[in-house]
């Protein structure tokens, strides 16, 4: 609010921190910072009631590009950060950002489980396939047989499709974006942020450095927006769309309603304050007394 | 001769009702205002399986288990060989014992004196029968019996059971009466064998009964918490169960998460957000939380964590205590990473170590670990609400003009900076695993590394100078010093006061602020100390070792009695050893006069 008591509105550059991104030239992370500040600037969200926490990578770098709250935690452990800030302070938007290696591999367990409870916030999963920050192993995302620094010989495990996986085990809304789509991605993470549950967004943000700049070009060519009247609640067409292997289906594939965590706590919060002042310590001890 | 002190023990199966007897026994004292300490003992089975409920009642106030039990009822000896060593007869006990149970009984070992035990066999199963038409009804049966003998107090008794079985059909409540009295009726025919061991003492108010588990989480929600992440782990979790009772009813949040990691992960983020957070733990579930101890050592977060200690390593000894944490809470650590110990060294104390971590936690931003144990946090025993009280601190929060270009790292004299939270405009800032400058931002140099190290390690000061808290037992000056921690204050307590009544000088002195190193307050107990016995529950004597980085223990007069845990430290162990020390300090005496 200004002096006067307008409201003055927030330009996409009022979210800018002002401290420069270490990303590689060209990193598609740029891309996903950019429709970020957009998406904010759209909603008109106010800075200091946002909270952006990350693990570890380069795109967990993302926090401190924004002058929100931010936390770059430890390795894999975003999302443990994000529950404890949306489940202490539900007034807050919570935004958490990682990678495919800090998300699906060593994070893996606290996606199921953030699907599972709804967890009432945005989950931005940039996905370059590769470890980047630690120079070039094979990720969750790697598909098969491809050549990494620590898969000499080619992959030879399957890659997991993020957004089958968030589908799968409880998320509300499930979506994937191309860090190369402006538009399309500031449109995505501005519903993502609205929808009430756990939100997840998988971009895929091409890793010049350790995907080559084919990458870029290969992703772009393979990008398919969902068809015109797509029905994003039946689950069945949503599964279908992300595992298409010659495209890659942008666009929100999955959205349902349900109860989101902070709805299922004030629920709980409500039934046991019902009637009740807060009972003092004192209270509370005394249910230790002998029963007769 | 009447008593003022009883020590009970009840074993037997899972489906005996051992635990029920116990517990009843124990309200029923603390309800007439009788010292109570009831202590539960199980085998790893989830169900069945042996299980051993040893309840002391005292007219007097009491600091330990009852070390030799002077009333033992056994339903089954197979379940109480599994016990062998832990339960311990008196020379004189009592032994009351199923005369139907046929299990093997070659090789029960009641203890190393036990010449004048008196055996006694009641058909309790055949009682319950004739008088409630089920066995089931043994542990009332029992109830009445040993509140004849023992001289019990029964009308709590008789209201209890009438409580138990409100909500089944009368006939249950009418049947469980009957077997009541016929336990009372039988132990007339048994009334020699309790001679000397009939409790005398006057009625007074009703006291609480309560573990240290339960203590910690009222004491967490009288602190302040409104957050509180864990993840399920014995012997922790009712720090978790009555809590997701209590803390909405308090308007705060509670959630039961995937794992440790998430648990402490969440404990962070909701302290972060501005609201007083903790979590519940034993030692495998510490070790999953190392990283993160790291990252709130780092970022300034203030975080508690109780770690509710029991047998290790790995798995160990589930349901049993030990003090073999303590090297873990002390440097679990990659990089230098400063955290608060603290210690409660009984039940009451849970409530005032759980009060004083948030205090210090909030204060300097810090995490800090409880290092309870399996002793003092499953354990019940009598308090007065009167003594549960305690001072609660907040976070300091930046002032207007602190906002004004907020730096949340500050260099401050003390170390501690203004914490901002979410919804303060002008606090927002980047909180970091990375090392960082006084703003947040990431930095990998030498000379902001070797600052920032010193303005964390700094606060401990404070935290050393205000906090530190301990307690000191028998005469000012004495021949044999004890130093212990945690829940090994209680048998040394009683020790040493039992030697201060044979007009032996003996001391004890038990820190609670564990770390940073209460230096000051450790040199001056050992000056007035002519003999020095450390003693402790942990088998590579980790106190031991860690006194011995920060002190000079005595040369030649320092003494250590470390043992195993899996079984609770005795009375009379401690005794033993300051007996021993007491005969050598005077032998040495003698050879330099």
């Amino acid at each position: 609010m200004s002096a006067a008591g307008v409201k003055v509105e927030l330009k996409p550059g009022a979210y800018k921190s002002g401290l420069k991104p270490v990303w590689c030239p060209g990193c598609g992370d740029f891309g996903v910072l950019n429709a970020l500040y957009r998406a904010m600037a759209q909603l008109q969200i106010e800075p200091s009631n946002t909270v952006i926490l990350s693990g570890i990578g380069c795109s967990s770098r993302l926090p401190g590009y924004v002058k929100t709250y931010g936390f770059n935690g430890v390795h894999g452990r975003a999302l443990t950060l994000a529950t404890g800030v949306k489940v202490a302070r539900p007034d807050l938007t919570v935004i958490a950002v990682g990678g495919d290696g800090d998300g699906l591999a060593i994070g893996g367990n606290h996606l199921i489980h953030s699907c599972r409870r709804n967890l009432d916030i945005l989950y931005i999963l940039m996905d370059n396939e590769i470890y980047g920050l630690t120079k070039g192993q094979v990720a969750p995302t790697t598909p098969t047989g491809d050549k990494t620094k620590s898969t000499f010989w080619g992959n030879p495990e399957p890659s997991v499709d993020p957004c089958e996986l968030a589908i799968s085990t409880g998320a509300t809304w499930v979506a994937r974006g191309f860090s190369g789509d402006m538009k399309d991605l500031t449109e995505m993470i501005a519903a993502g942020l609205v929808h009430n549950g756990f939100s997840f967004l998988n971009v895929m943000s091409p890793c010049v450095t350790w995907r080559g700049d084919d990458q870029f070009k290969e992703m772009k060519a393979k990008v398919a927006h969902l068809p015109e009247g797509y029905d994003p609640s039946r689950r069945a067409n949503a599964v279908d769309y992300t595992r298409e292997k010659d495209k890659i289906t942008t666009g929100i594939l999955y959205e349902v309603e349900a109860p989101s965590l902070t709805d299922q706590l004030e629920n709980i919060k409500e039934r046991a304050m019902a009637g009740n002042g807060v009972p003092t310590t004192k209270e509370m001890l005394s249910r230790f007394y002998p029963k007769f | 001769m009447p008593t003022r002190d009883l020590t009970f023990a009840i074993v037997g199966s899972g489906g005996d009702g051992v635990i029920t007897t116990g517990d009843m026994l124990a309200q029923t004292g603390a309800s007439v205002g009788l010292h109570v300490m009831k202590v539960e003992a199980y085998g790893p089975q989830i169900r069945g399986g042996e299980s051993s409920c040893t309840v002391r009642i005292s007219a007097d106030p009491i600091f330990a288990q009852g070390d030799l039990v002077q009333v033992l009822v056994v339903f089954n000896w197979a379940d109480f060989a599994q016990f062998r060593g832990e339960i311990l007869a008196a020379p004189d006990a009592i032994v009351i014992y199923e005369e139907a149970d046929d299990s093997p009984r070659e090789g029960i070992d009641l203890g190393p004196d036990t010449g004048d035990v008196r055996w006694v066999p009641v058909p309790f199963i055949e009682l319950a029968k004739e008088s409630a038409g089920t066995k089931l009804a043994k542990n009332i049966v029992t109830l009445g019996l040993l509140s004849e003998l023992f001289k019990l107090p029964q009308e709590p008794l008789e209201k209890a059971i009438r409580g138990k079985f409100a909500k089944k059909k009368p006939e249950v409540l009418e049947a469980n009466l009957r077997g009541f009295e016929a336990g009372k009726l039988h132990a007339a025919k048994i009334a020699d064998a309790a001679a000397g061991k009939r409790m005398q003492y006057t009625p007074g108010e009703p006291m609480l009964l309560m573990s240290g588990n339960e203590l910690s989480a009222v004491a967490a929600l009288h602190a302040g918490c409104r957050f509180f992440a864990g993840y399920p782990i014995t012997p922790s979790s009712e720090v978790l169960h009555l809590l997701s009772e209590l803390m909405p009813k308090v308007g705060g949040y509670l959630v039961q998460t995937e794992d440790e990691l998430s648990a402490i992960g969440a404990v962070i983020g909701g302290s972060f957000a501005g609201v007083k957070s903790m979590t519940a733990t034993s030692g495998p579930g510490l070790a999953l939380m190392t990283e993160m101890l790291g990252l709130a050592s780092m970022a300034e977060i203030p975080a508690v964590i109780i770690d509710v200690q029991r047998g290790g390593p790995s798995t160990g000894l589930p349901t049993k205590s030990e003090q073999s944490d303590l090297w873990q809470a002390l440097w679990g650590s990659h990089g230098d990473a400063p955290r608060v110990v603290l210690a409660p060294a009984d039940v009451e104390d849970c409530f005032h170590a759980t009060v004083a971590a948030f205090n210090i936690a909030e204060e300097a931003q810090v995490p800090v670990i409880v290092l309870s144990d399996q002793f003092i946090a499953q354990r019940r025993e009598t308090l007065s609400m009167l003594t549960l009280d305690h001072e609660v601190r907040g976070r300091q929060v930046p002032s207007a003009g602190d906002l004004h270009e907020y730096k949340r790292y500050k260099e401050t004299k003390s170390g501690i900076s203004p914490m901002s939270w979410p919804g303060m405009k002008g606090g927002e800032y980047q909180t970091n695993g990375l090392e960082h400058t006084e703003d947040g931002s990431p930095t990998s140099m030498f000379l902001t590394h070797e600052k920032m190290n010193a303005k964390r390690y700094r606060k401990l000061r404070l935290v050393r100078d205000k906090y530190s808290f301990y307690r000191h037992y028998g005469t000012e000056r004495a021949d044999v010093g004890i130093i212990c921690w945690g829940s090994s204050k209680g048998p040394v307590k009683e020790a040493v006061l039992r030697a201060n009544g044979r007009g032996e000088r003996v001391s004890a002195f038990v820190p609670q602020l564990l770390y940073p190193f209460p230096y000051h307050e450790f040199q001056d107990y050992i000056k007035t100390v002519r003999e020095v016995i450390v003693v402790e529950l942990s088998y590579s004597a980790q106190f031991y070792k860690y006194l011995q980085t920060f002190l000079d223990l005595p040369e030649g007069h320092t003494y250590v009695f470390k043992r195993s845990g899996g079984k609770n430290l005795t009375v009379g162990e401690v005794e033993d050893k300051i007996q021993k020390v007491l005969e050598m300090s005077a032998m040495r005496r003698e050879v330099l006069v």
